[in-house]
């Protein structure tokens, strides 16, 4: 095949994005995967010893259920056309591991990629194996899998042709024209913030690549071009485009357009010499309302090739009987997937991977608190801390990645930190460290065993926090994308009971003296209308405040709550009742 | 060079054994199976970096380097799975990178380049006097 398929199913179409129709209503998924521990390097040996850690530390008691293996688990092609485990790494096979898991009470995990090779480079994607991928995925008895983006073959993702990029970019449009009547490009609507005009033409139409951290996730990230066609009758029209093509990010070959809602053509327009030398294409014919018609240029294929791929997988997972199997997104935030993800996924990636220097057997590996790139718990935090409103039972959660407690890098009170975010944010708690450096009671195993930071995670009222607050200078707190660590923020989470959760993080890695003084009033305002009960709030006479660090509850009849002055990378969170 | 041909060559440089190299190496951590599996095709550079820092691991015992004194290379994060490999090799001085721009402007490791049997030689040398 060399295009991507026609998309057949409208609900898979970019303006049916807004339809939530997520089929399950889980919780964020908790549980331990091999990568940030042991690279390609894990083992059979190292997986059951993991279950056994998993086991004597508790963990399983306190919701981390899933044992996932990661790349680096398989043969480098299918043998007789079927996906089978690296046989000196996994010698029994995943059949049998996946027994062993179960019969231990815990749940097992796997790894594809959405494209024809997986990140490791071996030559086992899924992509045009669905069927019979899936259907040993469901044999082998699998609850979780996580799906990767490396080597697609319809967009310039990561190891991927960079020429793919025709397939998710329109041409350059000069202008169009209907029954001879020509409309410039200049002069027409541009949505979002993608496209722009650049010498008469309209270049960049298409979906921003969200993998890096330098975009916001709120907001339109993808561009049309429309025109406003006024028509005295419902008739047919002839229509052309003048175009200009080209093989790189902003600008493609593909072409989709539509009139209102009605798309009458999706698919590679022929190339041009250059991305500057512009031809007439053929013409066609369109049908005209009477009324206004909006003619509209448009490239969504980056999101809908890419929603198309999972898709297949999460139909011909169902097909073999394994509806029941928690699906991880993970496109690193490329296409978007926050529009998307809820349509099959239960959680999607928001960026690139939180580290890139992965741990061995013997190594834990080295992460960051903070990184100009994706690679900390600071650069991943900053974008999931406004995706909330993208998050919840009926849609899914954002993934800000696994965990990197317990490797190099990243100390107690990081680490604390880093935990508390994730619980607030309602992320995958998706434990990444060698398990045999835990024992009970040490540093580590308290802070990812904090009863009470997990149950803000696992709240089955299933919000997500809001930043309500932060000390560094904006107008919208909950939208504003800010990458400056040098400020406090305070998050807000209403909880299942009628408690509220309130969160005072020290982004910066100096101690900072403001101390934000945040009033019910505020709280109330900003997230007072996902509170199970609003009125016991605000006409409370007094509160019992429960620091979940300290474990210590005092009453207060303030209605003002703070944090003093906080240490580098510290925390304080607390949970808030409302006296009777 | 194949990767055949560079194991064969790690093995005389290093004095590592060659009979069942591939399954012994596999066993020990410092190969995977694509490395038998594969082992007429050409070894890339992001190949010979994993294969190299991995023997480095598992066999030398050297620990890791900081990876961030390696983002002066405009590609390391073009590979999610072998950046650490890569960083690492060029850290410990194993692994050079092309200077595209003069004066260090444009590192470039050139992850899916290949070496002739001399620079692969060398590299190999370059490991060993690691300590």
């Amino acid at each position: 095949m060399d295009r991507p398929s026609p998309i057949e199913d409208k609900d898979l179409r970019h303006d049916s994005f807004s339809r939530s129709d997520h089929r399950t209503k889980r919780l964020p998924a908790m549980g331990w995967n091999s990568w940030n521990a042991f690279g390609s390097g894990n083992t059979e040996e190292l997986t059951r010893t993991m279950v056994g850690k998993i086991l004597e530390l508790g963990l399983d008691k306190l919701g981390y259920e899933y044992i996932v293996l990661d790349d680096g688990c398989y043969m480098p092609v299918r043998i007789e056309g079927r996906l089978a485990a690296d046989d000196v790494k996994f010698p029994s096979g995943f059949g049998k591991l996946s027994d062993f898991i179960h019969a231990n009470g815990l749940k097992f995990g796997m790894y594809n990629d959405i494209g024809t090779k997986l990140c490791s480079g071996i030559e086992v994607g899924i992509c045009g194996h669905e069927k019979e991928d899936c259907e040993d995925y469901v044999k082998w008895g699998i609850d979780f899998i996580k799906v990767d983006n490396c080597y697609y073959p319809w967009d310039n993702a990561t190891f991927a042709d960079t020429e793919n990029a025709r397939f998710t970019f329109a041409p350059n449009i000069k202008s169009i024209e209907i029954d001879g009547i020509t409309h410039e490009a200049k002069d027409a609507i541009i949505t979002g913030t993608r496209a722009e005009v650049k010498d008469g033409y309209v270049t960049f139409i298409g979906t921003y690549d969200g993998t890096a951290p330098d975009r916001t996730p709120v907001g339109l990230q993808s561009s049309e071009l429309i025109w406003e066609i006024l028509s005295d009758k419902d008739k047919t029209s002839e229509f052309n485009v003048t175009y200009a093509t080209g093989r790189e990010e902003g600008i493609g070959e593909w072409l989709q357009a539509a009139v209102n809602d009605e798309v009458f053509f999706d698919g590679l327009l022929p190339a041009t010499e250059s991305p500057e030398e512009f031809v007439i294409s053929d013409t066609i014919s369109i049908r005209l309302h009477k009324g206004t018609n909006r003619i509209r240029l448009m490239n969504h294929r980056r999101q809908e090739n890419t929603l198309q791929s999972y898709t297949r997988i999460r139909q011909e997972l169902d097909k073999a009987g394994g509806s029941n199997i928690t699906m991880s997104i993970c496109e690193w935030g490329k296409t978007q997937p926050q529009d998307w993800g809820h349509k099959v996924g239960d959680s999607w990636r928001i960026l690139n991977d939180i580290k890139f220097q992965v741990g061995s057997d013997g190594t834990p590996g080295k992460a960051s608190w903070n990184d100009d790139y994706t690679l900390s718990i600071t650069s991943q935090y900053n974008k999931a801390v406004i995706m909330d409103e993208f998050s919840g039972l009926t849609k899914g959660w954002n993934d800000p990645d696994m965990m990197v407690i317990g490797m190099n890098g990243i100390d107690d009170t990081m680490s604390r930190s880093h935990m508390a975010m994730w619980c607030m944010l309602n992320a995958p708690l998706m434990l990444g460290l060698d398990l045999r450096k835990v024992s009970k009671g040490d540093a580590v195993h308290n802070i990812i065993s904090d009863e009470d930071l997990i149950a803000l995670n696992q709240d089955p009222l299933g919000i997500q926090a809001k930043r309500i607050f932060t000390t560094i200078e904006c107008e919208e707190p909950d939208k504003e994308y800010i990458r400056d660590i040098r400020r406090i923020d305070v998050l807000a989470k209403p909880l299942a009971n009628g408690d509220l959760a309130l969160a005072f993080f020290n982004l910066d890695k100096e101690t900072r003296a403001d101390d934000p003084k945040i009033s019910i009033e505020l709280i109330l305002d900003k997230i007072g209308s996902k509170m199970v009960n609003r009125d016991l709030f605000a006409n409370a006479s007094g509160f019992d405040i429960r620091d979940l660090y300290t474990k210590e509850t005092v009453r207060t009849t303030d209605r003002i709550f703070s944090a003093g002055p906080l240490g580098p990378c510290d925390s304080k969170i607390i949970r808030i009742t409302p006296a009777s | 060079m194949t990767t055949e041909g560079f194991i064969s060559l790690f093995c005389k440089e290093t004095g590592e054994d060659p009979v069942n190299i591939f399954e012994r190496g596999r066993q020990a951590g410092w190969l995977e199976v694509q490395d038998e599996v594969f082992r007429q095709d050409p070894i890339t550079r992001k190949n010979v970096a994993r294969i190299l820092h991995m023997y480095l691991l598992k066999v030398k015992n050297i620990q890791d380097l900081d990876i961030k004194d390696a983002e002066v290379l405009r590609d390391l994060y073009d590979c999610r799975v072998c950046a650490n490999h890569i960083a690492q090799m060029y850290l410990h001085g194993v692994m050079d990178a092309k200077d595209l721009m003069e004066g260090g402007r444009f590192l470039w490791f050139d992850l899916d380049g290949e070496d002739s049997d001399e620079v692969n030689k060398d590299h190999i040398r370059r490991l060993l006097s690691i300590r």
